[in-house]
């Protein structure tokens, strides 16, 4: 009997250590750590990248296995062969836009952000508000400072300090199927391949009409005129883009929204009219722009929303066979003033404070490195080159940069540098919802927007540690 | 004295087998609801803790989406039980007294989509019902009756998402019900039998009663699941058409995740919590004070 019980208590005893032990066991970490053992000298030290898909390969799509995580690869086995200071590893992993701020949010609370993120800052200006980045002005030197214009400079200062490094920007425009519109007898309406074509607003719903009605339905079975997307907060900066037709400011100067009056309500308006007339996609309050892009590329829609990387990504699907071949080009969102609509993503790295002073050096040296080596900056030709001197030497192999830079002028900022703009994109798509599924008239959704938004703007406001 | 500790000593052994588990049931039960109060008090940010007392709780009540979120989780909670309980009732009594391979066959069939993750079924959902490469909506427009979007319209989302759920958990109820049912002494089917019962009376008045254990289980258990229902809002609807399919666990979600509103978010928890409480008890009891 007793040997029986000592048995029995001696397996709970033993299982309890086990517990103990398997709890108490230090989780090595995937983010990133750093030791001393090195057979070189030198500590190592492991940090991880984040990013969004941006552009596939190195420099280029054609390249064999070009992937999204290409890039930073690349450019981390070249960083640690002339890195003297640590041995360092860099763990690449690309994510999911619509997942970004959820992975992000749970990794910070959970005391575990990544090193870098490399992503347009319009959709990190949050974290730089709420503390949760290191400061890269000792990182930038003259030259950088020089070579990239200060517009791109302010649009990643927040307050007194640098929380971006650009790399590249990514500026937002509309995509046309030519082969469609000629199918419908738009010729006049085609710009050249390397234009970005600005239409009149009269001309646009022009388009859209003779779209509707005259394309070949044998030819192009279901297509449809334009993309319309409203089921989460991808794509959003087109809708805010549309919303802005009619001259909307869309901030004033204390960065509160101003969408409700006239203007604002007008171009609400424009938008359920043409979602009701037939002259978009089907179903927009569930339709995302992922659906939207890959409908335009199934030749669906004649006309869809594009930036820079998108444009390119679609042209290689096509050389590669993934997506049927037609003549793609651009054109620019029409306005009632004439003048287009213009605006632009700057791409650029941050670095988190993850309070491990060794991994935040190595980190910013990093970053330092892509952003200024020589060769590697040339990979934003991806998008559109941020530095004067890449845009420059690359001008006459990609007509398309001087169209792009013929646009800046019309440029709009977007966010209005507001804090809290994370939240704010929540809003703005339910409204959408509502006014396609006419649940709202496009007035009191503008009314209720704007109330909703400020409110967002405020309390954001509060608690930022930019504006402190 | 001997006699005293006599009783601790028989049982420590027990108390040192269940304590791992009830180590572990401390670690990631008990301790995350003591969290999730706390945190309900205070508005966390990035860098600090600010304890601000109840705000959370009125900055949800003063939210009509918070509202909307409850009343939706409501709505779900009552449908989908109820119909996993009649249909799986239906199922398992007209089947399992037939033959074993058949039995076999149609608890499979039911049980094949309960195996398969509810984020594929909702994919699978979401590419049959999108409005504008889908396949019903293909469909429909192919038989002239033009696109439709069950999905965004906010007098469908919910039907469809009842039996989208409905359909993917159904499998489980029938197969406790078809186990119970083989359980119940085959005596009494035979008296019923003698006497010149029908099916019907045989079901209502022997078997239902009989496997009301099973009822009481199912229904807990399907309670507390369709409260925490959340992956098929997330992927088909995103809470949409403007908020029309929210339910408290997205509401939740989004707090947490997409705003960063941790302490809202925790307060959600505590009344998800409170809620979830009040259903189980009276169920538990009945439960128990049956045995």
């Amino acid at each position: 009997m007793f040997k029986k019980r000592f048995l029995a208590m001696f397996t709970a005893s033993v299982m309890m250590l086990a517990l103990l032990a398997a709890c108490g066991g230090k989780d090595s970490g995937t983010s990133g750590g750093s030791d001393k053992n090195a057979a070189n000298g030198k500590d190592n030290v492991e940090i991880s990248l984040w990013l969004t898909p941006q552009w596939k390969g190195v420099y280029d799509a054609s390249e064999e296995n070009a992937d999204y995580d290409s890039f930073f690869k690349a450019a981390a086995e070249k960083f640690a062969e002339q890195y003297d200071k640590y041995n360092v590893k860099v763990n690449v992993q690309v994510i999911a836009g619509d997942q970004r701020d959820e992975l992000l949010n749970v990794n910070l609370n959970g005391g575990t952000p990544p090193d870098i993120f490399f992503e347009s800052v319009f959709a990190m200006g949050d974290f730089a508000h709420r503390g949760a980045l290191v400061p890269l002005n000792d990182i930038i030197d003259e030259e950088s400072r020089k070579d990239i214009a200060q517009s791109y400079w302010d649009n990643v200062t927040f307050g007194d300090n640098i929380y971006f490094y650009p790399f590249s920007h990514n500026p937002g425009t509309l995509a046309y199927n030519a082969d469609m519109f000629k199918a419908a007898g738009l010729e006049n309406m085609i710009g050249g391949e390397n234009e970005i074509k600005t239409w009149t607003l009269s001309e646009y719903e022009q388009i859209l009409e003779t779209l509707k009605n005259n394309l070949p339905q044998d030819k192009y079975p279901g297509a449809r005129p334009m993309a319309l997307f409203g089921l989460n907060n991808q794509g959003d900066t087109w809708n805010l883009a549309y919303l802005r037709m009619f001259g909307n400011k869309f901030f004033d100067d204390e960065g509160n929204i101003v969408l409700d009056d006239a203007n604002g309500v007008r171009a609400a308006e424009w938008l359920k009219k043409i979602y009701t007339g037939g002259y978009s996609n089907p179903g927009a309050e569930s339709v995302s722009s992922n659906d939207a892009n890959a409908m335009f590329q199934n030749q669906k829609l004649a006309i869809s929303f594009t930036n820079a990387v998108l444009f390119n990504n679609a042209k290689a699907d096509m050389e590669s066979g993934k997506a049927p071949k037609f003549d793609i080009r651009l054109a620019n969102i029409p306005s009632e003033s004439g003048d287009p609509l213009s605006f632009t993503y700057v791409v650029g790295s941050n670095v988190f404070n993850t309070g491990d002073e060794k991994r935040t050096e190595a980190a910013k040296a990093f970053v330092k490195f892509y952003s200024t080596d020589p060769e590697l900056v040339k990979a934003s030709k991806n998008s559109i080159p941020v530095r004067s001197s890449v845009a420059d030497e690359l001008k006459d192999q990609y007509p398309l940069f001087a169209a792009y830079d013929a646009n800046s002028k019309y440029l709009f900022n977007f966010t209005g540098n507001v804090p809290g703009y994370s939240q704010l994109r929540q809003i703005l798509y339910p409204e959408l919802q509502a006014i396609f599924i006419g649940e709202k008239e496009p007035a009191q959704a503008v009314k209720d927007y704007q109330t909703q938004g400020n409110a967002v703007i405020q309390k954001a406001k509060e608690s930022s540690s930019v504006y402190k | 004295m001997k006699l005293r500790y006599q009783p601790i000593r028989e049982s420590i052994t027990g108390y040192l087998f269940i304590l791992p588990q009830f180590l572990l049931f401390l670690l990631f039960a008990v301790y995350p609801i003591l969290e999730g109060i706390r945190l309900s008090l205070f508005r966390v940010d990035y860098q600090n803790e600010t304890f601000v007392g109840m705000s959370n709780y009125t900055t949800l009540f003063q939210d009509p989406v918070f509202f909307k979120s409850i009343v939706n989780t409501v709505i779900f909670v009552v449908f989908i039980v109820l119909l996993t309980v009649i249909f799986s009732l239906f199922v398992a009594s007209s089947i399992f007294d037939k033959n074993a391979k058949y039995v076999s066959f149609i608890r499979g069939s039911y049980y094949i989509p309960v195996m398969v993750s509810m984020v594929v079924m909702s994919m699978v959902w979401s590419f049959l019902l999108n409005p504008a490469n889908g396949l019903i909506s293909y469909f429909t427009s192919q038989v002239g009756s033009g696109h439709v979007n069950l999905l965004g319209n906010k007098a469908t989302v919910m039907p469809v998402i009842i039996f989208v759920t409905f359909a993917t958990n159904v499998g489980q109820a029938i197969i406790l019900y078809i186990a119970a049912m083989i359980g119940v002494p085959k005596d009494l089917f035979e008296a019923a039998e003698v006497d010149g019962a029908s099916r019907i009376k045989v079901i209502f008045k022997i078997l239902i009663p009989l496997v009301k254990p099973t009822t009481i289980y199912i229904t807990i258990i399907n309670i507390i699941a369709v409260l925490k229902i959340f992956v098929v809002i997330q992927l088909l609807t995103g809470g949409g058409p403007n908020n029309a399919s929210v339910t408290m666990m997205y509401y939740l979600y989004n707090n947490a995740f997409k705003y960063n509103q941790i302490g809202v978010a925790s307060a959600v928890g505590v009344i998800m919590f409170i809620i979830t409480l009040l259903l189980s008890v009276p169920q538990l009891r009945a439960m128990f004070k049956d045995k």
